[in-house]
């Protein structure tokens, strides 16, 4: 078995802490795992990706073009970037979460709208599974944090085999932040209920 | 042994742990960095780590080390190795006693900015072993190795990571630290060996230079590290590769069978480093194959190599790689192109599916050019600059103002636009004499961050102080060489400094160098910032601003207290003023007024100095 996984976003919104958490669970089940962050000057808001390479013994750290077995994007605009890696058939996560530039917030530049990226992924084969920014709940009145929420829709929604079940991804969070576990859990099912409840189409109208 | 999840740059540390060893100095640089933040404020007894002003001093205190025995270490990236070069080559010639290792990690792919240099060639230039990790496990074993060759040879060898290993994490088999050995330091007063004195000295230590580059290749052979496979027939394909490469090789072999593509049994070289060149293996592979692929990133040293090994073996083998253009000099590599060279190289059709697919959609993503963090002193600086500029009726396009490294750099991008150079650490300050000197006849301003300063700034200021030249040095003081993740530097507060060591004020080495005048203000104060940089380019002779200010980041880490700030919605107009000039993150558009996220904003207050309608406040104020 071998699964190569693609996530891409924008600094600050967890792509690296999510990739941190597969790669943990795959270390102690004894699953191979290669781990690669671009982060660049991710802390200022720039680009992130995170290369997770499963289950194969020998392996270089780049995913080549239309290979990634599951393709999770954080950021509108950013998921264009990662369109090209997604092997054509494997599911595409994308998180509707905008981070307009500045340009874009004055009006100077454009922006991608959700069709267009929606059609994008599917002209690359990809199959999409959108998740909408909306359905991040609140827990004790305040939102929970959307990395772990959209690591429970990657369980929910798409059929990617891992190795492992989202139940060893909850006991990973549980040991790493023992003091959040009750709202991480909770941001975790949620995602993983909230997926898949999208038509997809919808969105390319 | 147990496994262990570890980054490639923490499995270089920890394998020169084990190797005992005893210095380990360096200077910040994506992506050498981690290999000294994963030892620092370690607990370990016997074994000195450092960050040093630059990549040379960081080299020469470990060369010195090693020079009475120690085992020592230096890291740094790419553009490290071109400032410590100077002294590395008069070590390589000197040659040392103890293992002396130093790590460079490339950035083919060009992750981090700078220039995609391929460092191999400094390891010819020095004849240098260079050992090139090409997965975690190797980068533990191959620096353990590295100062068993190192002493060995009795000369200095660096270890080479790209910029996919250094970061990489995943498992490795590593062990215990093991103690630096804590002799009595081996005093050797060798002016024949530690001196250029004299031609003869220095051409017996180039004799001998080629001498241990020859033995290491002997070493290394004997070693077996290098893996030639020989395919049982005679003729057809040979793939040599090296480094990280070597994944890419095997991974295109199971892509390839994957997709049912023919493949024929191949010969195959699989190197772990590039000099000194494995010539025997290369004769072998040579004499064996009629086709040869050669898969390294960036320049074609392999190849090249094969290239003049066929010429004198007097064999006819047909070569495939960068010289006819299959493969490029730019960019890092990945299996599928690996693949379409081996499909090219046995005249095979290469399948769809390893072509990079026509579409293109990253061309529509939205630009996200990278400003400073909310509450950066820096910004209070460029938004300074622009306005005295503007004050004193000066267009942008024409007042030069040099950048330098670090996160000072973020001045070229939106909504700044200031800055107009970049070359490297510590250019700033002579090439704003140097236009200066090439006839510009408006003012000239240089900038420069405190970390850079210190590393290379110093001289630049020196030169322009001696050559009376008029010139305003704008030197942004944060306290932290912040850009590579907060590292400490000589102007770091004491808490941050390690025990026994001290801060520097810069106010007084810059006073102390004899500058025609000094302001130092407070970036956060725009109208004092302003009024300085006004009346320094005003002034005759060499002028320094110092901006000083912590970096919010570190700041906001150690809990400073500050003033939240609050957006009065009743008399935000929605201008846009805020956005357009200080561009700071936590600040967006919101639909009746703008709103600012607490969660970044550090009440920096430099929105408030350029709202017209007073709208932003301190809160409760």
């Amino acid at each position: 078995m071998s699964c190569d996984i693609y996530i891409v976003g924008v600094g600050g919104q967890g792509v690296l802490t999510i990739a941190e958490i597969i790669s943990s669970v795959a270390f102690k089940k004894g699953i191979p795992c290669n781990f690669y962050p671009t982060k660049g000057m991710a802390q200022r808001g720039g680009f992130v990706k995170a290369q997770l390479r499963l289950g194969r013994k020998t392996v270089g750290p780049n995913i080549p073009q239309q290979e990634a077995d599951l393709v999770v994007s954080m950021e509108l605009s950013e998921s264009l970037k990662a369109i090209r890696y997604v092997k054509p058939g494997a599911d595409f996560l994308l998180y509707g979460s905008k981070w307009e530039p500045t340009a874009v917030m004055l009006g100077k530049a454009s922006y991608p709208a959700l069709a267009q990226v929606g059609k994008e992924v599917k002209a690359a084969g990809g199959k999409l599974h959108y998740l909408s920014p909306e359905l991040l709940p609140e827990f004790q009145g305040k939102q929970v944090r959307d990395n772990l929420f959209v690591l429970g829709a990657i369980f929910g929604s798409t059929g990617v085999a891992m190795g492992f079940t989202a139940e060893e991804v909850l006991e990973d969070i549980t040991h790493r932040w023992p003091k959040a576990a009750e709202q991480n859990l909770f941001a975790l099912r949620a995602g993983m209920n909230a997926a898949a409840k999208e038509a997809v189409d919808d969105i390319l109208v | 042994m147990t496994a262990k999840m570890v980054s490639g740059n923490e499995a270089i540390a920890l394998g020169a742990l084990r190797a005992g060893v005893k210095v380990v100095s360096g200077y910040p640089g994506t992506p050498s960095t981690e290999v000294i933040t994963s030892l620092w404020n370690k607990d370990l007894p016997g074994t000195s780590v450092e960050w040093s002003t630059n990549e040379k001093v960081a080299f020469e205190v470990a060369a010195a080390s090693a020079m009475v025995g120690s085992r020592a270490m230096c890291t740094m990236k790419m553009s490290g190795v071109n400032v410590a070069y100077d002294s590395i080559i008069g070590i390589a010639y000197s040659g040392c006693t103890g293992g002396l290792v130093i790590y460079v990690a490339d950035d083919p792919g060009v992750n981090a900015g700078m220039c995609e240099q391929d460092s191999r060639d400094f390891a010819v230039m020095a004849d240098m072993p260079m050992l090139e990790p090409g997965t975690l496990q190797e980068a533990y074993d191959l620096t353990q190795y590295a100062f068993e060759l190192s002493e060995a040879i009795q000369s200095p060898v660096f270890i080479r990571s790209t910029t996919n290993v250094a970061q990489s994490h995943g498992m490795a088999d590593v062990a215990e630290r093991v103690l630096p050995v804590n002799e009595k330091p081996m005093l050797e007063r060798n002016i024949a060996k530690y001196t250029k004195a004299g031609a003869v000295i220095a051409m017996n230590q180039h004799r001998e230079l080629l001498e241990r580059l020859e033995k290491a290749k002997e070493l290394i052979a004997a070693k077996q590290l290098n893996r030639l496979k020989l395919s049982k027939q005679p003729g057809g394909l040979g793939i040599v590769s090296v480094g990280v490469v070597n994944g890419y090789v095997e991974e295109a072999l199971s892509i390839a069978d994957e997709l049912r593509i023919p493949l024929p049994e191949i010969s195959s070289l699989q190197l772990i480093n590039t000099i000194p060149f494995a010539v025997d293996e290369m004769k072998q592979l040579l004499k064996h194959c009629s086709t040869v692929l050669v898969a390294e990133e960036l320049e074609p040293l392999l190849e090249n190599r094969l290239y003049m090994e066929a010429y004198k073996l007097g064999v006819k083998v047909e070569f495939v790689g960068k010289n006819d253009a299959t493969f490029s000099r730019i960019g890092e590599y990945d299996a599928k192109l690996v693949l379409k060279g081996i499909c090219k190289a046995l005249h095979l059709t290469c399948p769809e599916e390893v072509l990079p697919p026509v579409i293109q959609p990253e061309q529509h993503c939205a630009a996200r050019p990278i400003t400073t963090c909310a509450g950066c002193p820096h910004r209070g600086t460029y938004m300074a600059i622009n306005k005295a500029l503007r004050n004193l009726k000066f267009k942008s396009n024409e007042i030069i103002v040099t950048g330098d490294i670090g996160c000072t750099i973020l001045g070229i991008n939106p909504p700044f636009n200031t800055l107009w150079t970049e070359v490297s650490m510590g250019a700033s300050i002579p090439m704003a004499q140097g236009f200066i000197y090439g006839g510009v006849q408006k003012p000239v301003l240089a900038t420069i961050g405190d970390s850079t300063f210190f590393h290379a700034g110093i001289p630049g200021l020196i030169n322009a102080i001696q050559h009376n030249v008029n010139l305003t040095v704008v030197v942004m003081d944060n306290g932290w060489t912040a850009m590579t993740g907060m590292q400490v530097n000589p102007g770091t507060i004491p808490d941050y400094q390690q025990a026994s060591c001290r801060q520097l004020d810069l106010e007084k080495v810059i006073a102390g160098l004899g500058v025609d005048h000094l302001i130092t203000v407070d970036p956060y104060d725009l109208k004092a910032t302003t009024a300085a940089i006004e009346k320094s380019i005003a002034l005759p002779g060499v002028k320094v601003v110092l901006a000083r200010r912590e970096c919010a980041i570190q700041a906001a880490r150690r809990k400073v207290a500050y003033e939240p700030i609050e957006v009065n919605i009743e008399k935000c107009t929605r201008c846009k003023s805020c956005i357009v000039i200080t561009g700071c993150p936590a600040i967006s558009l919101g639909e009746h007024a703008i709103t600012i996220d607490r969660a970044q904003c550090n009440g920096c207050g430099l929105c408030m100095a350029v709202c017209p309608t007073a709208a932003i406040v301190k809160e409760g104020k």
